[in-house]
């Protein structure tokens, strides 16, 4: 059994790994990690929200 | 037209259809946009022809939303993006390059090892936890950074996020995100902020280094002159109604309907530095303001803490002497009207932007050289 992992993956907006577990070439098990974090739900606690929106475009 | 055959550029440029008069065109363009004078065109068609060999770039993303990426990748003009990525030789962009995992690793090391590339940041940089907030490849922005950066020739930060801390650095600021200022200082570090950047300045800086090897001159928060420059307002189509006093003072109404000025309405062209009114955005076609939104200040550090819709206040509104006074009776002020308030500030905020505008050489060339493009 093999373990195999993709940092980064590459053309996507955003980062990502994947981590694939594999037997007999089979896949027997998958991971995905979104491996970065900007907190905007927190930062848009409390804001006007009529500005909202030129925030959360930019996710 | 015999050319050398060692000239990278013009081979790639021909062969991709572009003729020489779109190259010399788009030099023409980059010229202005320099806010150089056109004499300056001929060393930046030879600098550019002439570059001995493809500069490395390293593209680096860390918190952010690709949106200068994008902006990137959206030029079309004969093309910049054409004629910038044929002088240079992206190694690593994780958005765009077609290896991925440790091969895409490996590219980017070979080029950072070998030095005196650029490297362009777009994204924050957060160091709480000690930066587990955004990793890559199993290692840390933070260390990312630091590795890509010790040999480099510059450093190019794209974009609110990468050169202000932008929207992660937005209060509370969750990640204890910082901009890459903060974190290099062995290395020069130009900010080309905005939200996302303009391509027509990144390509601008970019010409400008390898035509001169430098970053161009900056201001006080490491942003290019020729783009942080001067104020949008002092630059803005709508000002001859700021002028007048004639606002927009609700969405949809006669004012906003007739193309008012959006002071009001909380435009916050009075203080942002950045050249949208002259270059624009989708290769030209129109800027924020001029779809009937007021600017945000997205090239201004902590512009996300401001609220959008309330109105700014007018700074350095005392004329110079040598000004007439721009109402007879300062006592009429006192109306209380919003109007006739804004209304003087910006008879008074616009004598002071026609003297600085009398007193930039280069504003006019460009000017001129953006229209023609
Ligand atoms: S306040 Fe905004 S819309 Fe009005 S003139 Fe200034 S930049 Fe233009």
């Amino acid at each position: 059994m093999a373990k195999i992992a993709i940092d980064p993956i590459t053309r996507i907006e955003g980062h990502l790994r994947i981590e694939v577990e594999v037997d007999g070439g089979q896949v027997t098990d998958a991971w995905a990690s979104s491996t970065m974090f900007r907190g905007i739900e927190t930062i848009l606690k409390g804001r006007d929200p009529r500005g909202a929106w030129l925030m959360t475009q930019r996710i | 037209m015999e050319r050398e055959s060692n000239n990278a550029l013009s081979d790639v440029l021909a062969q991709k259809g572009i003729s020489r008069r779109n190259f010399l065109k788009f030099c023409t363009a980059m010229t202005g946009a320099l806010a150089l004078p056109s004499v300056y065109t001929p060393r930046i068609v030879k600098a550019l022809e002439e570059a001995p060999k493809r500069t490395p770039v390293v593209w680096l993303e860390f918190q952010d939303c690709a949106g200068c990426s994008e902006s990137f990748l959206r030029a079309s003009r004969p093309t910049a993006g054409e004629v910038i990525l044929d002088v240079l030789s992206v190694d690593y962009h994780e958005t765009i390059m077609a290896a991925s995992g440790h091969l895409a690793e490996e590219a980017k090391k070979m080029t950072t090892d070998a030095g005196g590339h650029l490297v362009i940041v777009e994204g924050a940089i957060p160091l709480a936890e000690d930066g587990l907030h955004c990793c890559i490849g199993g290692r840390t922005a933070i260390d990312i950074l630091e590795e890509a950066t010790a040999k480099a020739a510059a450093v190019i930060a794209v974009g609110s996020c990468a050169t202000f801390g932008g929207v992660p650095k937005a209060s509370p600021n969750p990640t204890n995100a910082v901009g890459v200022m903060e974190l290099v200082k062995n290395v020069p570090v130009l900010n080309l902020s905005g939200c996302p950047v303009n391509v027509v300045n990144l390509t601008a800086t970019v010409v400008h280094f390898l035509t001169f090897g430098a970053l161009p001159a900056m201001d006080d928060l490491g942003r290019p002159l020729f783009a942080h420059g001067a104020l949008i307002h002092d630059n803005c189509e709508r000002r001859g109604h700021f002028d007048k006093g004639e606002f927009v003072t609700a969405w949809g109404d006669e004012g906003h309907r007739n193309g008012w000025c959006l002071y009001q309405m909380g435009c916050k062209g009075p203080i942002a530095y950045h050249n949208c009114p002259t270059v624009r955005w989708n290769d030209g076609l129109n800027w924020p303001v001029g779809g009937g939104h007021g600017c945000i200040a997205c090239s201004e550090p902590d512009f996300w803490d401001r609220s959008v819709y309330e109105p700014v206040a007018i700074q350095e509104v005392a004329p110079p002497a040598s000004f007439p006074p721009a109402q007879a009776e300062p006592e009429a002020m006192s109306s209380g009207s919003a109007a006739t308030v804004g209304a003087v500030a910006g008879l008074v905020v616009g004598a002071v932007g026609a003297a600085a505008v009398v007193g930039r050489g280069g504003s006019e060339d460009q000017a001129e050289d953006q229209a023609e493009s």
